[in-house]
This record gives structure tokens, sequence and C-alpha cells, in this order.
């Protein structure tokens, strides 16, 4: 195995992991902040690249233009739902099982609604002419549309390291986050903080959709496929946590990248597998504090 | 403030709630249309599903989002053991409880040492993995083609028959689940939902009555998974997909998860919505969403909860008229 | 009160179930009724939704010349949903309240794997449209199922037969979704070739999981084996983002891209107006510019007009469906005797728009399957159905009988799982 083959593998998984990320990221971070496990995530996915699809192609706005389009459209769509719908369960008596069915229920709605839309044709929308082509290193090819998306999920991870840490808007996600009450009545906007993460998220939501639009099929039903990859990801970095998203993120692209070298009739199992062993060794994620749930 | 939780005992209420169940399954086949036989015979399985799921979910307050995987487990048994020609059904599907409480006992102690939220996701993550398993090993479970033409025994050859065995099976089960809750355990049970803390403190192992909760909750599961596998005589990996465990919640939560037959009553509403609307539109997810959206946020306490309020109110409505209107 | 309030609902319940039963005890007993599932949500929406527009073309131009034997046909639709277990609800359904004749569709094999296990249960005749699987009409046969799209036998029987005459493809790499189907599309194939060269070797496989969204690391793995022919069993968007991805990697100047089963879709040309490239060697079980017929060329006409778009091969395929249901009915002079069907529906041979000229579709009475010609392309640039720019061109034609399991074969198959 010589070392062109492993520096290949290991870029290849590591724009997997982003593009993991990108989705897992805004996963966790409603987890974290207004504590709902949104199985709709991956809809706002799919609202993101038809959104881009419809600005790119259809409208004919540019290919930036129409990215930061479809965030700001799938950020206004997760607003609206949580202003109208996830906001009136809070609290409520067996909450959990409620999100679990509200959060399912727009996975259908939003399917059905994208169909009714655009049908169920395959769109495309074509990379910035610039961003065609690739880079060369050595024996080693990189899209450069890859190092984009590279250099997006690095700065989306910056980005909201800096918000959440650096800001007060930041200060006042991490009191909601440890104590609902407690923030609230310190003088924090408790409801409009929740809607503006959960805003946030389903942007990044659509950003992740957006992007990816060039390079994977845009059809009904893609949304539910990244669901369960993305819950995988946070799962194994721990629910919640920003930086957790990221690490499983890069643990499950890299051990895919080099287990099919190894293993390729197995494909399917590695995510599993990881799990598997994460969960058995530490149930809470990998970079979940020890004894921090409970 | 209500006397519907699972464990209050009905009196004669619940009997008449018991007598009504009986008597409109019993009497479905004598409407003569075979459709009803069949819908019936899986309201039956689906309503068992639920029951035995809320036994983990209602009474104990554990929120288990990965229940197929003993649904599937159970039903994977009967169909393998039935076409593989190892043993009879009737071997076969008391074989689906041992199967789904084993399941339970070796995943259940890797999910209650997270709880709340974290339990959910646990519960679904390794259901996942189950279905991974079931999905990926061709020579064993057939794959994702699944097993077809599960050969069942003469005596349950017509639907008419077997309908009728899902029945006895189903509602022996029922009243199992029902001792179960009456019991002392099931009180602790209930005592762990309530407060699981406070429960540990007057020396309860609050883990080893969680434990117990999801292997009865898989037991009963896996029996449902069997009863299916004997109805269509095809089982497919999709039987362990998420998609099955979040239907069993839907049909929990809508029938009402605090009284004893509201998954049945939900289960029942589920399979008939989802029959019906399929005939007249392609777009049934729109509906089901709608459906799922509405229930979520008008009818917090499920169908039976629901109506029990309105009922309650409306009496204590008209009472106050009567007041207002005698000086 | 509360006694009361239960006693009510008691007697709703059951008003409820009498009243739902009388509504639907008649039945108009003249028509032939299609009961037809088709996925129409989900991935392979398109595949249902273009079957269903077929389908009713076929059942308008009959019913409008009359019928079949003077009874009209009227087809019901419900979605598949991709699901076995309630598409056999539906298939239960269609039998006990609608009173189907027939039975029709699938894209999904494990769909029509668990349905034509209600078909033999019921003795309803099940008309397969577009699920691939061999084993349907191999282990698993029953005698009320027919299939009138090719199977992954034949589409792979004629890509060993395409490929056994191109001397540099040598070195082989497989990349396929993981199930039943990519598994067997590419074994059978795979077998084949092997009969005729023995110069063949495979450098590499890849089974990533069905509508996996990301293929980066494969596609780096599969530079790196440097594979003269990159054979995939991908269909539907799983080809289109597979290509999207490996284009700037320049993939397809460095390997062959061969995928013989479902990759030569119209979905996957209309979905690429630019950047597909050039020499793809594809082919699918229906094609939109060959052969270059009458009945063709109206048949993708009048789907055009009526739907406003080009149809993907599955519409192909539940057009002749219809057609061979209506044929098994004025042959057999019956709708409801399906022993009766059987024996004529069996020895059907009929015209269908994917048939070269001279030749006619046939129903092979050993196994139901339908015996078709198979052509195999390479892209090449055409607007002629636009949005696509490229087209299917170059075309190989490989003929019907060469590419089907010989009798011997399918009892030998059979043999082996009865054992």
């Amino acid at each position: 195995m010589d070392g062109n083959l492993l520096a290949a593998q290991f870029i290849g998984g590591l724009t997997s992991a982003m593009s993991l990320f990108l989705v897992a990221s805004g996963l966790t971070l409603i987890f974290g902040v207004v504590n709902v496990f949104n199985f709709a995530h991956g809809s706002f996915y799919l609202l993101g690249a038809y959104f881009a699809y419809q600005a790119v192609a259809v409208s004919g706005v540019g290919f930036w233009a129409g990215v930061l389009l479809a965030s700001l459209g799938a950020g206004a769509a997760g607003v609206l739902m949580e202003y109208f719908f996830l906001r009136r369960i809070y609290g409520r008596a067996g909450e959990a099982g409620f999100q679990i069915l509200l959060t399912y229920s727009f996975i259908l709605i939003l399917d059905d609604v994208v169909k009714m839309i655009w049908g169920t044709d395959y769109k495309s929308i074509s990379k910035p002419v610039a961003l065609a082509g690739s880079f060369s290193l050595g024996e080693v090819t990189m899209p450069r549309y890859d190092l984009v998306v590279i250099v997006i999920g690095l700065a989306v991870a910056f980005g909201m390291w800096a918000a959440i840490r650096k800001t007060r808007f930041g200060r006042n996600l991490r009191a909601i986050s440890s104590n609902r009450e407690m923030a609230s009545s310190l003088g924090v906007n408790v409801p409009l903080a929740l809607s503006l993460v959960f805003g946030l998220a389903t942007a990044l939501g659509g950003l992740s959709g957006a992007i990816s639009a060039p390079v994977r099929t845009v059809t009904p039903g893609a949304g539910i496929e990244v669901i369960i990859g993305s819950l995988i990801v946070v799962v194994i970095g721990g629910l919640g946590n920003f930086w957790g998203a990221l690490v499983g993120a890069l643990v499950i692209g890299e051990v895919t990248a080099f287990g099919i070298l190894f293993l390729p009739q197995w494909a399917i199992l590695f995510s599993y597998a990881v799990m598997a062993l994460v969960l058995i060794f530490r149930p809470e994620g990998l970079l979940m504090k020890r004894g921090a749930v409970r | 403030m209500r006397d519907d939780k699972p464990g209050a005992k009905y009196g004669r209420d619940e009997w008449a709630q018991w007598g009504v169940a009986l008597v409109v399954f019993a009497a479905v086949p004598l409407l003569g249309k075979k459709h009803f036989v069949n819908m019936g015979n899986e309201i039956l399985v689906m309503g068992l599903f639920a029951m035995g799921f809320n036994l983990l979910y209602g009474v104990t307050g554990m929120l288990s989002f990965g229940q197929a995987a003993y649904y599937g487990v159970g039903a994977y048994t009967v169909g393998l053991l039935l076409s593989k020609g190892v043993a009879p059904f009737w071997v076969a599907l008391p074989a689906t409880m041992a199967v789904g409480g084993a399941l339970a006992l070796v995943l259940g102690p890797l999910c209650i040492r997270l709880s709340g939220v974290y339990f959910t996701m646990l519960t679904l993550a390794f259901a996942e993995m189950v279905w991974g398993i079931v999905f990926k090993w061709y020579d064993f479970t057939g794959g994702d083609n699944g097993i077809q033409g599960i050969p069942m025994p003469e005596a349950l050859h017509s639907p008419l028959r077997y309908y009728y065995f899902t029945l006895a099976v189903v509602f022996v089960s029922f009243w199992l689940i029902r001792r179960i809750v009456d019991s002392p355990f099931g009180a602790v049970l209930q005592s762990i939902r309530e407060n699981p803390e406070r429960t540990g403190f007057i020396g309860v192992k609050v883990r080893r009555y969680q434990l117990a909760a999801m292997v009865l909750s898989g037991v009963f599961a896996a029996l449902a998974g069997g009863l299916f596998a004997g109805y269509q005589h095809s089982i497919h990996p999709d039987m362990l997909h998420w998609t099955k465990s979040g239907e069993v919640i839907l049909m929990s939560i809508l029938g009402g998860v605090s009284s004893f037959f509201g998954p049945l009553m939900g289960a029942g509403i589920i399979v008939f919505i989802e029959d019906m609307i399929g005939k007249y539109t392609e777009f049934w997810e729109i509906w089901i969403g709608g459906i799922m959206l509405a229930i979520v946020i008008f009818f917090p306490r499920g169908l039976i909860g629901t109506f029990d309020t309105w009922i309650t109110r409306w009496r204590n409505h008209g009472k106050h008229a009567e007041t207002a209107a005698r000086p | 009160m509360r006694k009361e309030g239960r006693k009510r609902q008691v007697m709703l319940a059951i008003g409820l179930v009498l009243v739902l039963g009388l509504a639907e005890a008649a039945q108009a007993a003249e028509k032939i009724v299609i009961g037809a599932m088709y996925p129409m949500t989900g991935r392979a929406g398109r595949y249902g939704i273009d079957s269903v527009s077929a389908a009713e073309i076929a059942m308008n131009e009959i019913n409008a010349k009359g019928g079949v034997n003077g009874r009209m046909i009227d087809i019901i639709f419900n979605d598949s949903k991709a699901n076995p277990a309630y598409s056999i609800k539906v298939a239960k359904r269609y039998i006990t309240e609608d009173k189907v004749n027939f039975l029709m569709g699938v894209v999904s094999s494990a769909v029509g794997l668990a349905v034509t296990e209600v078909s033999k249960e019921n003795k309803v005749i099940f008309v397969g449209t577009d699920h691939a699987s061999t084993a349907l009409t191999t282990e698993k046969f029953q005698p009320y199922y027919f299939r009138v799209s090719n199977n992954t036998y034949q589409s792979a029987a004629a890509a060993a037969l395409y490929a056994k005459d191109i001397k540099p493809w040598k070195k082989y790499y497989v990349i396929g979704p993981d199930y039943e189907y990519g598994h067997r599309t590419w074994e059978d194939f795979w077998m084949l070739l092997g009969r005729q060269r023995k110069d063949v070797q495979l450098v590499g496989q890849a089974w990533p999981k069905l509508f996996e969204p990301d293929y980066t690391p494969y596609i780096t793995a599969i530079l790196s084996a440097k594979p003269d022919v990159l054979v995939t069993t991908f269909w539907g968007g799983d080809t289109v983002a597979f290509i999207k991805q490996a284009l700037p990697y320049k993939l397809f100047d460095k390997m062959k891209f061969y995928n013989y089963d479902g990759g030569g879709n119209y979905e996957l040309l209309e979905a690429m107006p630019t950047g597909l490239p050039k020499g793809l060697v594809l082919s699918a079980r229906h094609h939109l510019n060959w052969p270059d017929t009458k009945q063709n060329k109206e048949f993708v006409a009048k789907f055009k007009a009526q739907t406003g778009r080009y149809p993907s091969y599955a519409a192909e395929g539940a057009y002749a469906g219809v057609y061979f249901i209506a044929e098994g009915v004025r042959q057999a002079g019956t709708a409801e005797d399906p022993d009766k069907l059987v024996a004529v529906m069996e020895k059907i041979k009929f015209k269908l728009p994917e048939d070269p000229e001279g030749f006619m579709s046939y129903m092979r009475p050993i196994d139901h399957q339908i015996v078709q010609v198979q052509a195999i392309g390479e892209t090449v640039p055409d607007k002629s159905f636009p949005p696509a720019t490229m087209m299917l061109g170059n075309w190989k034609i490989f003929k019907a009988e060469e590419i089907i399991p010989s009798v011997a074969e399918i009892e030998a198959a059979r043999k082996a799982v009865k054992k």
C-alpha cells in the first residue's frame, strides 16, 4: 500500500467528513441548546438543495448568492417550524415522544411539499466554473470544489465556536442550554433565543444541502437518507456537543475511507460498528464529559 | 387529577372497555368481508406491539425509539425457524418471546446507563445496528429480500382461523400486561416514571426494574412480530427500520399513553388511515404528516385522554350552568 | 352519564363498520380491473409516477378502441411505498375488496418477491413490470407470475457479450449499491464473462450503501486500483451522484464506465445537461431513441404530450404490462379464469415500443419471463430530447435468444433451491 493511496484516501475521508459535519453541526446545535432531536433536519438539507436549485438554475442568481439564499430560506422555514409548532410542546409532560412525532411529521410533510413543487425528476445545478477542476499534488488529485467544502466546514466550525464562546448571544445560549428557567429569570429572552438557534441550525442544514446540490442528487427522499448518518455522527461525538460533531464526522469519514480498502464488502456496517464501540465504552459519546449526563 | 392512569383500578368502567374491545374484534369477521379480517388482524398485532411498548413508555416512562428491533427479531425468529424447517409454528411463536427477551437483556443494560433523551437515542442507535445486521446477513436472514412463503401449519391456513388465533393470543397478552401493571412490580415501574430518584431513595434498584420493563416490552414486541410473520407469510428488514419504531410511538401517543387501551385504539386508527389514504392519493405523506402534527398540537393526551377531558369539562360546564341558573 | 358515553361510542363504532361494509358491496363486474402498485414517494418515485402515466396511456388507448372483447379496462393505483409489508396489504385489499382480475407493477424486487407470494396464494395473476430480480422467474417462480421487462440476467448476459469483444477491457473494478440487486447484477455478468474470457481480472470492488450521498473515498480507491473498466450497478440518483463526484477526478478519462442495467435511463441523461462525459457505456430497459420505429416514436411523443416530460424506462414496462394483460384476456376470452389465462399468456407474442423492426417480444413458458432484444450504447452528443445534451448512440444489439438463461440452467437453479 503506497503513500499516494493513503494520502488520497485520507483526503477523500476528510472531504466526506466535512460534508457530514455540515449536516450534523446543525443537528447537534439544536440538541445542545433547544434540547430537541430534530429528525426533520434532513428535510432542511433537502429544502436547501431545492432552494439552491430554484435560485441558481431557475432564477439565474449567481451560485454563491443562491447558496446564501437557500440557507436563509431553510433557516426561515426552521424559524416558522419552531415558532408555530415546536414551541407549543416545550415542557409538556412526555415531551420527548411528541418531539419525535412532530419532527417526523415534518419529514413527511416537507417531502411531499417538495414533490408537489418540483416533481420527482433529479435536479442539477452547476458548480461555479472556477471550481470545476481539481488540484494535483503529485499523484493525488483533489477537486477544487471539495477544498471549498472543507474550508466552509472549518469556517462554520470556527464561526460557531467564536459565536458561542465570544459573544453575548453565545453566552445566553450556554446559559439556556444549562438551565432554561434560570436563564429566563436572569433576563434572557429565551423564546427568542430558541427561535434564533433553531433558525441558525436549520440554515446550516440548508447550507449543507445547497453546497451538496452540485455534487449529489437533488431528489425527494434525499433528506431522510442523511439523517441516520448524521445521527451516528452526533451520537459518536456526544449529543449536543458541537466539537463532538466534528470529531464524530472525522472518525466516520476516515474509518470509511480506509475501511473500504480492506473490507469493501462490509462498508455499510462501518459506521454502525464504530458507533457500537463508542456506545459500549463511552455511551455519552467521545467528547461528552463523563458523568455529565444523568 | 386523572383516574385513568395505567395503574388505577378501573372497576366496572374498565370491564366495559374489555368487553367492548373483545366483542368488536370478535364480531369483525361476521361482517363477511375478508378485507376487514385482514385489517383487524393487523390492528391486533400492531395493538399488541404498541401495548407492549407502552409498558415501557406510558408505565415506566422510558421512551424507546428502537422497539422495531424486537418486533423484527420476533418476526425473523418465526420466519427462520419455519422456513428452514427447524421448528413448527407452535414452538417458534413462544420462542419469539425468549428471543425478544434475550435481545433486551443484551441491549438493555447498554441503554439504561443513560436516561432521558440520551436513552432514547441509544435505543435507536442499537436498533439501527440490529437492522444493519439483518439487512446484510444474506446467508442467514436472506438480506434485503427478506423471507417469503413462510410455511404455516395447516390449522392456521385460513385467514379467519389465524385471525381468531391472533385474537386469543393478543387478548391473553393484554390480560398479562394488565396484571403486570396492577402488580406491586407494576407499581414500582410507575413510581419510576413519576420520579426515578425518589424511587431509588426508598431502596428500589431502579436500573434492575428498568431492565425488567425493557425485557417485558421486548417480549411482547417480539411476540407481535412473530404473529405478523404468521399473518403475512413474508418478512423483510423494513420491519426493523426506525420508521417502524416511530410508528408504534405514534400509535401509543395518538390513542393515549395513560389509558390502558389507548395504544390499541391508536393502532386501529393508524392502520385504518393508512389503508384509506393510500387508496385516494399519492400524496399520502402530507396527510399522515398533517394528522401527526395535529395530534401533537391538539391532543396532548391522546384521543382517549382528550375525549375524557372533553366529557369531564362538558359535564362540569353543565353543572356550572345549572348552578348559575339558580340564583 | 359516563356509561352512556361509552355506549354511544360502541354504537358509533359498530355503525361505522357496517356502513363501510355495505358501501363497497356493489362492484361493476364487466370491467377488467387491474390493481397496480408503484412507488410514488421517495427515491424510486419517478419510476412509479412514470409507470402510472404510461399505464393510463395504454388503458386509454385500449378503451378508446372499444376495450377487450367489449370490456373496458380499469386500473386502480396505490403507492407501494417500496415497502413489502405495506404492498402485501394493498395487494390483499385489491383482491378481496376491489376484486381485481390482475395485479401489476412494483419497482423494488423485494416488494415483487412479497407480492408474488400473495399472487400464488390467491391465484391472481401478477404482471411484474419493472423489478429485475432473476429469482422471481427462477427459484421463486410460481405459475401466476409474469414479467414483461428484462431481468438482471438478461442485462448481464448482453453486457458480457458486449465486453467479451473488447480486448483492452481486462482489469475490472465493480462498485454498486450493497443490496441484492447491486450484487446480483454484477455476479451474473462476471460469471458469464468468465466463461468467455480467461484474461479478465477483478482488481477491486466497493459496496457503498444504497443512496449513499458521498462517494469520494470510493472514487479515490478506484483511481488507485487503475482498472481498465469500472462496472457500476447503481440505478437512478446514485448514478448521478457518482458521476458528478467522479468528474473532477477525471475518472472517465482514465477508465471506461460501464452500467448495463439501469445506467442508460433517461433520468440520468436529463439530470446532467452539462458535464455528462462522452463515451460512457450504458443501457436501460427502454430507450427514447432506440429502436427507431414508428411505434417507439409514437409512444415517446404521446407520453411527452400528455405529461410534459420524457418517460424513464419504467414507463414502457407499465405500458407493456397493460397491453400484455389485454392480449391475455383477448385470447383467453375471460379475465376470471386464472388457469386458462396462464395457459394463453405464457405463449403471448406482441409488439412493443422497445422491439426493433422484425422482432416481437414474447413470453417464455418455462419461466414466464419476457424475451426481448437488448441494446447497449455509448453516450454521444445529441440534443433531440432536451434538456439532455447527451443520448446513447453507437448501439450494439444483442439478440433476444442469446441473452436468456437456458431451460437447463433454470431447472438446475430451481432444483438447487428445493434441496
